[in-house]
């Protein structure tokens, strides 16, 4: 117990120095983009009829801070904000501070995406094991062939096909919304299915695009498990075979459980186009929107937030991965 | 005459009768153990020694009827007293009779273990399979810890990765034994452990067996092993058995051309290197194996011409003692 807090603690002072580089990398970004945007908005506000002072105050307001002073002070109050978790304010929300958008747009990519990646893992490694185990029927080669063509399939088609197919030509399922706007949001069963019913689509879609990796991944291992030794020896000791199975199962699952780190990397880039696909109010959708009204201080806020999201999300992966595998428990 | 039979028959712990497995390689079927008959007497340990290829760990497979594609078993009979001929069980009774009154020791025990569960736990996983009292095995399990010297405490609470090598070889024995089979197949148990382990090891095995009477069948290439445990040895080549008998017997009067040149070809302690005399040539491989006359004779300094015409049965050369050659009575050497 005690090494793994240590190794929470080492990846935390980790994440947070990985945090740091990211929201450096975003504040010059912003700087250096053509045309200068804070300048830009400077310029728009003075032309509005305020004082430069004024309007200094406004910009600094939405940036974190004055676009006159040099570079390094400039960096200097950026970060000072950012450790008070205090973002700026949104330009095309006016007035509204970033933060409180960015929160507001969270939990529905979280529940995406979670839900999303749990659910492709849970059914492509079923789908695997099946697959190894009835690799020599149709049952496995249906299986192994069905997941080499979803793999090819690009996930905004996916999404787009979804959306055709199951939300325009038949409304089957609801589109454009977190859940119907009738519904009042709390813990009640009406608003919770609503909610699901809503997230019905976008998750599809993950589960969809990502069910041939996990399929055929699971399958490569499994089979590579049933050759080995101890698998043989397992039998030759008369083994039950439901617990051959659990052995087998084990052993196979572990490798997969690397890729999951880098899957939910990909799965909040993807959130990014199936948000817009099916216009789900996430942080994805957040963040193409405030490109498009060039809304800097949100597009830089909405940047950072997935950043974290998916750093955070690869320690909890890793973490797991300490806790199911004894080998990497022992090994400093 | 009648009533002999059946003493011998119940003295014997397995008796094995027109054995003949066959390896399928490229369309045909190649005998890797051809027609072999052997009596694993109780209690005793039986070598079966040779060189890599002659079938000898095909035959301890074929004893747990888990001979593995594309291998198959084409004819004979394993018949255990208790249980009675095993390449005619099949399911769930071919799995109660494996690990529980058949056991075996790997030659890698290294990788016999589940990598992701504690020794204690895979030793109760074993007895839930054969319907024992788990915390028995696992009682049983420290007993057999502590007479080969293992911590049992930590060795049945660690993972196989935070074992050594000849630990996992005991751990694996243990295995092999917690539940106390009538039959214990060794596999090279030493082949992969240091020389230090080995003699360890071989230590233990001949303490245990001593004490607990299994009867054992003991795989091996190093006729060192063979001189230090075993009771009887069956010396196979090609996939047939050349000579057989009482350990003694057959290495102070080895008859068949083979076992002469392999006890020929040690090194000995005393003497001069070069006293140790190697055996020419290579054995045959799977597919070279001849299908008639004598297995040995391209490597047979003693060859006539009716080696080549038809296979030498085995026929007694002393009391308990057989051997295939037609060669009567070696010329002084």
């Amino acid at each position: 117990m005690r090494g793994f807090l240590l190794r929470l603690a080492r990846r935390l002072v980790g994440a947070l120095v990985m945090i740091w580089a990211v929201a450096t990398f975003t504040f010059f970004l912003i700087r250096m983009i053509p045309g200068d945007p804070v300048a830009a908005q400077l310029n728009m506000l003075e032309q509005q009829g305020m004082s430069e002072s004024q309007a200094a105050a406004r910009v600094a307001g939405m940036y974190g801070f004055y676009p006159k002073d040099p570079l390094p002070i400039q960096y200097l109050h950026y970060m000072q904000q950012m450790a008070h978790l205090d973002l700026g304010q949104s330009i095309s929300y006016t007035g509204v501070p970033v933060m409180h958008i960015i929160l507001s747009a969270l939990p529905y990519t979280l529940g995406l995406v979670v839900t999303g990646i749990i659910l492709t893992f849970i059914v492509g490694v079923i789908g695997g094991v099946f697959a190894a185990i009835y690799r020599n029927t149709w049952v496995g080669s249906s299986i192994t062939v069905v997941g080499s063509i979803l793999h090819g399939i690009p996930q905004f088609m996916v999404a787009l096909l979804l959306a055709y197919l199951l939300a325009t030509a038949h409304p089957i399922f609801p589109f454009g919304a977190p859940y119907d706007a009738a519904i009042s949001p709390g813990i009640t069963w009406t608003f919770l299915s609503n909610l699901g019913l809503h997230a019905v689509l976008p998750i599809a879609a993950f589960i969809i695009s990502g069910f041939g990796f996990w399929a055929l991944a699971m399958k490569a291992s499994v089979v590579t498990t049933l050759g080995d030794d101890f698998i043989l020896a397992a039998e030759l000791r008369g083994i039950k075979p439901s617990i051959r199975f659990r052995y087998i199962a084990r052993n196979a699952f572990l490798p997969l459980f690397t890729y999951l780190a880098i899957a939910i990397g990909y799965t909040f880039g993807g959130a990014i186009f199936i948000e817009q696909i099916f216009d789900y109010p996430g942080l994805g959708l957040l963040q193409l929107n405030s490109i498009g009204v060039h809304d800097y201080p949100l597009m830089q806020a909405a940047f950072l937030m997935i950043t974290v999201a998916v750093i955070v999300s690869n320690i909890v992966a890793e973490m797991l991965y300490t806790v199911i595998d004894p080998r990497i428990r022992t090994a400093r | 005459m009648a009533t002999q039979a059946a003493t011998r028959v119940e003295q014997n712990a397995c008796s094995i009768r027109g054995l003949t497995v066959v390896y399928r390689v490229e369309r045909h079927e190649y005998a890797a153990v051809q027609d072999v008959d052997l009596d694993i007497p109780s209690g005793e340990i039986t070598a079966v020694i040779g060189e890599s290829g002659s079938g000898k760990t095909t035959l301890a497979m074929a004893m747990l009827n888990a001979v593995q594609p594309p291998g198959r078993i084409a004819a004979g009979s394993v018949v255990y007293p208790t249980a009675g001929d095993i390449l005619r069980l099949s399911g769930k009774r071919l799995r109660r009779l494996r690990g529980d009154s058949i056991s075996m020791v790997f030659q890698t025990s290294q990788n016999s273990l589940n990598p992701l569960k504690r020794i204690g736990g895979q030793a109760m996983d074993l007895a839930r399979s054969h319907g024992r009292d788990p915390r028995g095995t696992l009682r049983e399990a420290r007993d057999l810890c502590a007479k080969m010297s293992l911590d049992a405490d930590r060795v049945l609470t660690s993972y196989q990765h935070e074992l050594s090598g000849g630990m996992r070889q005991r751990v694996g024995i243990m295995l092999a034994l917690v539940l106390q089979p009538e039959v214990v197949l060794l596999d090279e148990p030493t082949t992969a452990l240091d020389v230090l382990s080995q003699s360890e090891v071989l230590q233990i095995l001949r303490d245990l067996q001593r004490e607990r009477r299994f009867s054992a069948v003991l795989i091996t290439h190093d006729m060192g092993v063979v001189a230090e445990l075993a009771d009887r040895v069956a010396v196979m080549y090609a996939g047939r058995i050349v000579e057989r008998g009482r350990t003694r017997d057959v290495l102070i009067r080895p008859d068949h051309p083979y076992t002469r040149a392999l006890i020929r070809s040690i090194p000995r302690l005393s003497g001069d290197l070069s006293e140790a005399v190697p055996l020419p040539g290579l054995p045959p491989s799977l597919t070279t194996i001849p299908d008639h006359g004598c297995v040995f004779r391209a490597r047979c300094a003693y060859r006539m011409p009716i080696c080549d015409t038809v296979q030498p049965p085995l026929e007694s050369v002393g009391p308990d003692h057989d051997s295939a050659c037609y060669l009567e009575g070696f010329p002084s050497d």
